[in-house]
């Protein structure tokens, strides 16, 4: 029917970059399984995937009640041993049977999540990207269900049709748990060299076969919150899922250049002490652009398409350029300052 | 960097202090939020001009999320949600300044499981990753709420935290000020018995006198001669009992001195305050700035 997914990113609590072998030990954390690795164009360290239980109601743009059952599938990843993210996500089908089944059931099908009962996958995409409780500040207080059991809890298999539960599903809350848990490891020494806020990007994803073609459509709610919907050709796969997790890094990565920009050059004449405010931006994210590094050639299209509009790379260069200028200028001034030159 | 900030006694302007010391950092182009734990009456809004939650949130409070009801807490951007013009928009070069307010009726706590300090670690952690500083105001007196952060601290290892112990320039407030941080069931007690090192724990613990009387103050101008005498020997006693009470100068961060404005409204001093409406005095703004820059200053927290 459609998949939903919330990416959570923000920077690694670290003074420094961290190795690949320390990322391997940071994601190692998650599960016992083996952390991939990749080191081209950049190192990238994906934990396993992790489930999570949920039995509770579906957002809906129409506030009907929808019940979902299955398991949401999680991830997390360390990019550049300095950007973290958690990624959950859930393909939405529909159900055989209009009951709740035992719990082997929804694990044999990991990341899925059957809905009993009626449901149109568009009241469902719209309750979940148009309704946000968090959108009156900073994507907090984003509404009030705990999709609690780390792993299923077969102990709530016997809620009958009296089920009641009234919290939507959160998957924020469930990559921003994974992200806590990475970023709370004694690995890490938590003197991260700047402060910045997470970023939460909820996309949904449909087939082409089903809503018309291929599109991307991007929005920004405030200053941590974005939207994604995409319709993509052939059958949903986890590249999708990789597409909205390389553009939530990205937007991350505009999002906090632009803060430490705004933060060294407004208010005050430019000068050392801006050059200063602007440095961590060079020693910790400039080297981290690489949009679309690993997404899926089938789904490059839409990348490029939101590099037109709004122009995600254009935007990021005139803001490099700026960093670089304001150095540059600065360090002529100091030179002649000094007789120099 | 985490603050605390706790008195023994209510009434000692800690919240306004606190609330002032938040702006004044995030005028200096620091990111401040603050963090309304004073679960019994949680008036922060009041302060920051947020009549919404004035007397705390309806849905979305921290009582909530320490209880477990909501993933996160309420958050207002005063520049934003501000009833006052003249916060309502963010100075240029101003860092943001972001409220999470208490619960409507939430009550204090009645006991801290492990779940909610779990709960407490989280949420601090969390903001500690985005703002530089986050003011905590914690009810007056020992409380649970005290108990919790102490335990909340104590597994934050490699999170910065410090607290400021607030009270007036009077007699019972030196001695219960005292009492709070180093009497049975004190600050250092109860931390010590969480894990915390005494020592340390002392170390990251600072005074601020509230509601001070300078000799010189203009507010002394109308007062008789005799007066003047007895308030300068006075003064002279309650500096000697604070020195043997550990509240002396050297644990001391800084004062706030008396502010005719405070003692009728508890409110942010702005600029305009001072210089436009001339409501309040200069004096007093200079002292939450002073403190907003010592707050993070390590070097007015070394060693005794």
């Amino acid at each position: 029917m459609l998949v939903m997914g919330e990416v959570h990113t923000g920077l690694l609590q670290n003074s420094g970059e961290v190795a690949a072998s320390t990322c391997r030990r940071l994601l190692g954390l998650l599960a016992g399984q083996t952390v991939r690795v990749s080191r081209r164009p950049i190192v990238h360290a994906v934990s396993p995937d992790r489930l999570t239980g949920v039995d509770c109601r579906l957002p809906s743009a129409s506030q009907s009640r929808v019940r979902g059952v299955g398991t949401v599938l999680t991830r997390c990843s360390i990019t550049g041993g300095r950007v973290v993210q958690g990624s959950s996500y859930v393909r939405i089908v529909r159900a055989a049977v209009d009951r709740r089944l035992p719990w082997s059931h929804y694990l044999a099908r990991p990341g899925v999540m059957e809905v009993l009962g009626k449901a149109k996958p568009r009241d469902l995409s719209d309750g979940f990207t148009d309704d946000l409780p968090g959108d009156r500040l900073s994507g907090a207080s984003a509404g009030r269900t705990r999709p609690d059991p780390a792993r299923p809890d077969p102990a709530r298999g016997d809620r009958g049709p009296g089920w009641s539960g009234s919290a939507p599903l959160d998957l924020g809350a469930i990559s921003g748990r994974f992200v806590d848990l990475v970023q709370s490891s004694p690995l890490l020494d938590r003197r991260a060299p700047f402060k910045i806020p997470r970023t939460r990007l909820r996309w949904v994803a449909e087939s082409a076969s089903e809503s018309g073609a291929p599109a991307i459509r991007f929005t920004l709610h405030n200053d941590q919150l974005r939207t994604l919907r995409l319709v993509h050709d052939g059958e949903f796969t986890p590249a999708v899922a990789e597409l909205c997790e390389d553009l939530a890094l990205h937007d991350w990565l505009l999002t906090t250049l632009l803060v430490i920009v705004e933060r060294a050059l407004t208010g005050g004449a430019p000068g050392p002490e801006a050059v200063a405010k602007l440095t961590p931006a060079v020693d910790h994210l400039l080297h981290l652009w690489m949009p679309a590094a690993r997404v899926d050639e089938t789904l490059t299209p839409l990348w490029e398409s939101l590099e037109r509009y709004p122009g995600f790379t254009r935007q990021w260069q005139s803001l490099v350029d700026r960093i670089r200028d304001q150095i540059s200028v600065n360090m002529l001034t100091l030179l002649i300052r000094k007789g120099g030159w | 960097m985490l603050v605390f900030a706790i008195s023994d006694k209510g009434g000692t302007g800690r919240s306004v202090t606190s609330t002032n010391i938040a702006y004044r950092h995030a005028l200096q182009g620091n990111d401040a939020c603050y963090l309304d734990f004073d679960f019994g009456s949680p008036t922060a809004g009041a302060i920051f001009s947020v009549s919404s939650v004035a007397r705390g949130t309806r849905a979305g409070g921290l009582h909530e999320y320490l209880r477990g009801e909501l993933t996160e807490p309420q958050r207002i951007d005063v520049w934003a949600e501000s009833d006052r013009e003249g916060l309502r928009v963010k100075p240029p070069g101003a860092g943001r300044l972001v409220l999470l307010p208490g619960s409507e009726g939430g009550g204090e706590l009645s006991t801290v499981d492990d779940e909610m300090a779990n709960r407490c670690v989280q949420l601090f952690s969390r903001l500690e990753e985005e703002f530089d500083l986050c003011v905590v105001d914690v009810s007056a007196g020992r409380s649970f709420t005290a108990e919790m952060i102490l335990q909340a601290t104590v597994r934050l290892p490699a999170v910065p935290f410090r607290w400021l112990v607030y009270h007036r320039w009077t007699r019972q407030h030196i001695i219960a000020a005292d009492g709070l941080v180093n009497g049975a069931d004190g600050l250092l007690d109860v931390g010590a018995r969480f894990g915390h090192d005494p020592e340390v724990l002392r170390e990251r613990i600072r005074f601020v006198r509230t509601a001070v009387l300078e000799s010189e103050a203009a507010e002394l101008v109308g007062l008789r001669d005799e007066q003047r005498a007895w308030l300068s020997a006075y003064d002279g006693e309650l500096r000697e009992l604070a020195g043997r009470h550990g509240v002396g100068r050297t644990a001391m961060l800084g004062k706030v001195p008396l502010d005719p404005i405070l003692q009728w409204r508890e409110q942010l001093i702005s600029d305009e305050d001072v210089l436009a409406t001339k409501i309040a005095n200069a004096e007093t703004a200079a002292a939450f700035e002073d403190l907003a820059k010592k707050i993070m200053d390590d070097s007015a927290w070394e060693g005794l």
